[in-house]
């Protein structure tokens, strides 16, 4: 580090990327699993149809997330 | 820089020695899994679930034996209370019965002392009466000869006479 | 840009914390180096696991009482769990018989490896390489198109997944290939990494933690830094309980993910 560079960012831009990435997820994420909360609140005797529903939806959204983290290392 | 990509990209891929590995240890553990032991514990719930059961069964019939018990103990008593009831009621009639045959009886006894009594006392009157009318007549007939002499010695007078006399009397006793 | 990765070369220097890096995931051969059978460090963690695994569910089992003590209760209360909150709350009694076996062998495999990174000596959780949690996918994934062949048939099960109703035909040129590439791919791949990066996740976390209070209790000759360090112990200690809830709940994610996707071959109606 020379005399002239004030101040540095180390690090992997990947990180960064990845933290973008998962903010999608995320928010469905939290949609899906509070919406099913919801439901089975409103009808407890659909709790276990809800929840199967659930699950697939997890799966397929958090696909997403999971592939942001294969892409930090797949493109760094 | 691109060792480490490489490294990086290199965790996704496969290498053969893991999954020689993991396939050994996965087929390793389902086989102890399917052949010993989840069978093992099937058997252990199944037993278990077989005697839980046998046992609600054996509760259930002791139960009910209980409430048979029961029943034939309630209509036992009722019957007993049945019975008791209609014995008093039984005794009750009795003695009523009882008391009224003593009370006719005695009345009867009464009435037959109080037509005794008056019978004999009728007979005594009788009696009486009878032996009135010959004392008397021959006393009177004494009497009278003593102080009429001789006059009245005829049977026959004498006789009239007297029927005479206890005809005035018997008048005069129904006149009075 | 390079920092994350080459941080591995400055540990000498001793004036930066030991961080974990991806290396902890490719570890050396130790043993039969170059042999299809050779050995790693997680491999060796996976071996051992496996053995206590089955040494202890074998002796539980050989063991099982009518009437069960401590251990066995709490056995018995995870195979009823799997039974009834897993399988059959998903699939309905009558399906589910067949996958029970199936679902309880991966549910507490993976539960148990996973609790491998959290004890002290293995300290690397035995699915953290991405084939374990592979083959695990590829047994689900051979389970749900094998019951989709028997039960439906492959040409009727493929035209109701590629092709399903009401869905006007512009769409399905979007529609079609995705859901041939949820079936074939997607599945088995979300199953795969979504384990293995939670592993590798943890692992990475508890390792910082624990590395950053060594580094600032022991190492760094700076004494006011010495309840940073504590405090990094107190997230290190927290972490590892975090990382033994994650590893059982991704058991359980893995196992109600399988029935879930091997229900759906099922027709719909009972």
């Amino acid at each position: 580090m020379d005399m002239v560079t004030l101040a540095q960012v180390a690090g992997n831009l990947s990180a960064v990327g990845y933290g973008l990435a998962a903010i999608g997820p995320g928010i469905g994420l939290g949609i899906v699993i509070g919406k099913t909360i919801e439901g089975t609140a409103r009808q407890p005797e659909l709790g276990g149809r809800l929840q199967t529903l659930m699950w697939i939806g997890v799966g397929l959204i958090e696909f997403l997330a999971l592939l942001g983290i294969v892409c930090g290392f797949l493109f760094s | 820089m691109t060792i480490a990509a490489a490294s990086g990209i290199s965790l996704f891929i496969p290498q053969t020695y893991d999954i020689v590995w993991s396939l050994i240890i996965l087929v390793i553990i389902a086989v102890f899994f399917y052949k010993f032991f989840l069978p093992k514990f099937q058997a252990i719930f199944d037993e278990r679930a077989a005697k839980i059961e046998g046992g609600m069964a054996k509760a259930e019939k002791a139960q009910q034996e209980a409430e048979t018990a029961k029943k034939k103990y309630e209509d036992q008593l009722s019957e007993a209370r049945v019975a008791a009831s209609k014995i008093r009621d039984d005794a009750r009639a009795e003695a009523s019965h009882i008391i009224s045959d003593a009370r006719s009886r005695a009345e009867t006894d009464a009435t037959q002392i109080t037509a005794n009594a008056q019978r004999s006392i009728e007979s005594q009157q009788q009696q009486a009466l009878v032996s009135l009318r010959g004392e008397v007549g021959a006393l009177a007939t004494a009497l009278a000869g003593k102080i009429l002499g001789s006059k009245l010695e005829s049977s026959d007078v004498q006789k009239s006479m007297i029927d005479t006399m206890i005809e005035q009397l018997n008048d005069g006793k129904k006149e009075r | 840009m390079a920092g994350f990765y080459s941080a591995q070369t400055l540990v000498a220097a001793s004036n930066k914390p030991d961080y974990p890096t991806i290396q902890d995931f490719l570890p050396p051969e130790i043993l039969f180096q170059g042999t299809p059978f050779a050995i790693n460090r997680i491999i060796l963690v996976r071996i051992i696991a496996t053995v206590v695994l089955l040494l202890v569910l074998g002796i539980t089992a050989s063991r099982a009482k009518l009437v069960p003590g401590r251990w066995q209760s709490a056995v018995e209360w995870v195979l009823d769990f799997v039974k009834n909150s897993i399988v059959y709350e998903v699939m309905g009694e009558l399906r589910g018989k067949r996958y029970v076996p199936m679902i309880t062998t991966v549910f507490m495999t993976i539960a148990v490896f996973n609790l491998c990174g959290e004890i002290s000596g293995l300290n690397i959780a035995a699915t953290a390489t991405i084939t374990m949690p592979l083959v695990f996918a590829i047994w689900t994934f051979g389970q749900y198109w094998g019951a989709a062949i028997r039960e439906k048939g492959l040409g009727t099960y493929l035209k109701e997944e590629l092709i399903p109703e009401g869905v006007p035909a512009p769409v399905l040129i979007l529609v079609a290939p995705m859901n041939l590439l949820e079936i074939l791919i997607i599945r088995p791949l979300s199953l795969t990494i979504r384990l293995f990066a939670n592993m590798m996740a943890g692992h990475i976390v508890l390792a910082l933690c624990l590395a950053t209070t060594q580094f600032f209790l022991f190492e760094v000759a700076n004494k006011a830094m010495v309840p940073l360090g504590g405090l990094m112990f107190v997230a290190g200690f927290a972490m590892t309980l975090f990382e033994m809830f994650i590893a059982c709940l991704q058991a359980f994610i893995f196992a109600i993910l399988s029935t879930v996707y091997i229900n759906l071959s099922y027709p719909e109606n009972d």
